[in-house]
């Protein structure tokens, strides 16, 4: 390739690193420290300038991404239904009140994350808890179900008399804006948990503020627009009963949703199998069972098609399941475990997890069902896994302290000589191949 | 949706399903290693030439001003050991992973076009 960029004296050596090092010639490692890792302190410094405002245009598009997460659907019926009443208004007046219920949204979001990022450690605590998990699980099937025509969704009473005495004024979209941020807020706290240990790294609640204030920016300008032509909706021609079918249709995106928070209180098998009843169910509510008659000629298809992907899906999901290659063999913490690792001079990972959490879940499903990680692991290391699921344990709790583990997921390596190398240590969900380079650095490095 | 389509449509998705999975854990030959005349034909087919260890080893150790060691394969293959002194470009033997590679390979290898550099 570098031939064609116009290079003249292009050399290949196809035997490579191998045959270099059997003849002896100089060889290097790269030990334990990560210098090029990127994952490590990625943003220590922030950004200034024009990268500021780029990072700012990212966040802001990201917010907009943000939209393809069925977290705002509900919001969508309860925009219309409060804009929809005013179709009277002039445009202007409109774009007024659309741009208050913006910036109350906006400031709802901004402050709610600021404070959940500013406890630090608190609100991934509080995401992986199984009783948050389960009542926003929980938000998300009442959602589901009033899409499903079982009931209508009504703002309460109090709420949409003290919007309409202030309506004149713009202070009642601006409530109304400030008050919907809580439902949105908690729905798409899992999608941004990236940004929350950014906001919380930089320590600044101002530059924190921004960040999600943008980001909520982004985020409501789909529900802003939506507010402006909420009035003129009445004027479009009926498009018929089918669109009863597509929020059916969300119905079911939300609870997939639902299903996704569940994820980390349900055994992985009992998980699929939920996954693939609800996509088989979803099939033979929307395209077997519905009897909404076809508006125009290609909704028979679509129904057609709907009941393809959703029994696709089911079957993949099932079928991937009980496909899936052999994962790291890991074994119960036992001292003499240790004791044998280090008269063989086997460097271990020790996996501290609990099953509720989500990057251990990760972790165990993509990165150590990997097949070359599977390799390496069997060949170079001795792997250990310590459950923290239940609190009271005395062994896992000595181990706990012993190696000052703050949270799941936490991997130690440990060297040949079983100590532990502190800077390789890991807290987070890491991809394959970077946790092969971090494999290679313990059992490289300790080699020489 | 009448009961023949549906049973066509059930059809389909078992057939597509089935065709995902197979491909998933379709049955990989073992990677063999590549003779002589294949390594030939192809350094002809991309116009660069080939280098034995021993050669390279020799132009290593007298210094060659210039030199440009490239090691081409995956980041934890480079940690776990390489040439010393080469530097770390991990490229993808597809035609996307070379077309994403172009604008940072130019860079690493420089404005000297006429300088000596070995992948490997």
């Amino acid at each position: 390739m570098a031939v064609q960029l116009g290079y003249t004296k292009v050399y290949r050596d196809p035997l490579g690193y191998p045959a270099w090092e059997q003849a002896g010639l100089p060889a290097a490692r790269m030990p334990a420290g990560l210098c090029n890792d990127t994952s490590v302190a990625q943003h220590s410094c922030l950004p200034s300038g024009w990268a500021l405002i780029w990072t700012f245009l990212g966040i802001f598009s990201g917010g907009m991404a943000l939209n393809l997460t069925p977290c705002v659907y509900p919001l969508i019926p309860i925009t219309i239904s409060y804009f929809g009443g005013h179709s009277g208004e002039s445009r202007g007046r409109l774009a007024g009140h659309g741009l208050c219920y913006l910036l109350g949204l906006a400031v709802t979001n901004s402050a709610l994350g600021v404070a959940a990022a500013l406890t630090g450690g608190l609100m991934g605590a509080l995401l992986q808890n199984p009783w948050v998990l389960g009542g926003v699980a929980l938000v998300l099937v009442l959602f589901a179900t009033s899409l499903w025509g079982l009931w209508e969704i009504r703002l309460p009473g109090g709420l949409t008399q003290v919007a309409a005495k202030s309506y004149a004024g713009y202070f009642g979209s601006l409530f109304m804006g400030l008050t919907l941020g809580v439902v949105a807020a908690p729905c798409i706290g899992p999608f941004v948990l990236g940004l929350l240990t950014w906001v919380a790294s930089q320590g600044s609640a101002w530059l924190g503020f921004f960040t999600f204030f943008t980001l909520s920016l982004g985020l409501g300008l789909p529900l802003f627009v939506l507010a402006i032509f909420s009035g003129s909706l009445d004027k479009l021609p009926r498009s018929g009963e089918w669109l009863l079918w597509v929020r059916k249709l969300m119905g079911w995106v939300l609870m997939g949703m639902a299903a996704y928070f569940l994820r980390p209180l349900l055994p992985e098998a009992g998980w699929v199998a939920l996954m693939a009843a609800g996509a088989l169910a979803a099939g033979i509510h929307l395209a077997v069972l519905d009897r909404t008659p076809a508006g125009f000629r290609a909704f028979g298809m679509l129904k057609g098609l709907t009941w393809l992907g959703a029994l696709t899906a089911a079957l993949l999901l099932v079928g991937f399941f009980a496909l899936r290659g052999p994962g790291v063999a890991w074994q119960p913490y036992s001292e003499q475990l240790l004791l044998q690792a280090r008269e063989q001079k086997k460097p271990v990972i020790i996996d501290f997890y609990a099953t509720w959490c989500t990057p251990c879940r990760e972790l165990e499903d993509i990165t150590f069902h990997n097949s070359q990680v599977v390799q390496q692991a069997a060949r170079e290391f001795v792997t250990i896994k310590v459950d923290l699921t239940r609190k009271g344990d005395s062994q896992s709790e000595a181990l706990v302290r012993q190696y000052q583990v703050k949270g799941v997921p936490t991997v130690v390596f440990l060297d040949r000589d079983g100590k532990e190398l502190k800077d390789l240590r890991l807290v987070d969900y890491l991809p394959p191949e970077q946790f092969l380079s971090r494999m290679a650095a313990v059992w490289g490095g300790g080699k020489n | 949706m009448g009961i023949k389509q549906a049973l066509f449509l059930s059809l389909a998705a078992l057939v597509l399903a089935g065709g995902a999975l197979w491909w998933q854990h379709r049955p990989m030959p073992p990677p063999k290693e590549a003779t002589y005349e294949e390594v030939t034909a192809e350094a002809q087919a991309g116009g660069y030439c080939l280098i034995t260890t021993e050669e390279l080893g020799r132009l290593y150790l007298k210094e060659t001003p210039g030199l440009l060691l490239v090691d081409t394969r995956q980041e934890w293959e480079y940690r776990s050991g390489h040439l010393r002194g080469a530097v770390n470009f991990p490229m993808e033997p597809t035609w996307w992973g070379r077309w994403r590679a172009e604008g940072p390979l130019t860079q690493l290898l420089g404005a000297d076009k006429d300088r000596l550099i070995v992948f490997y």
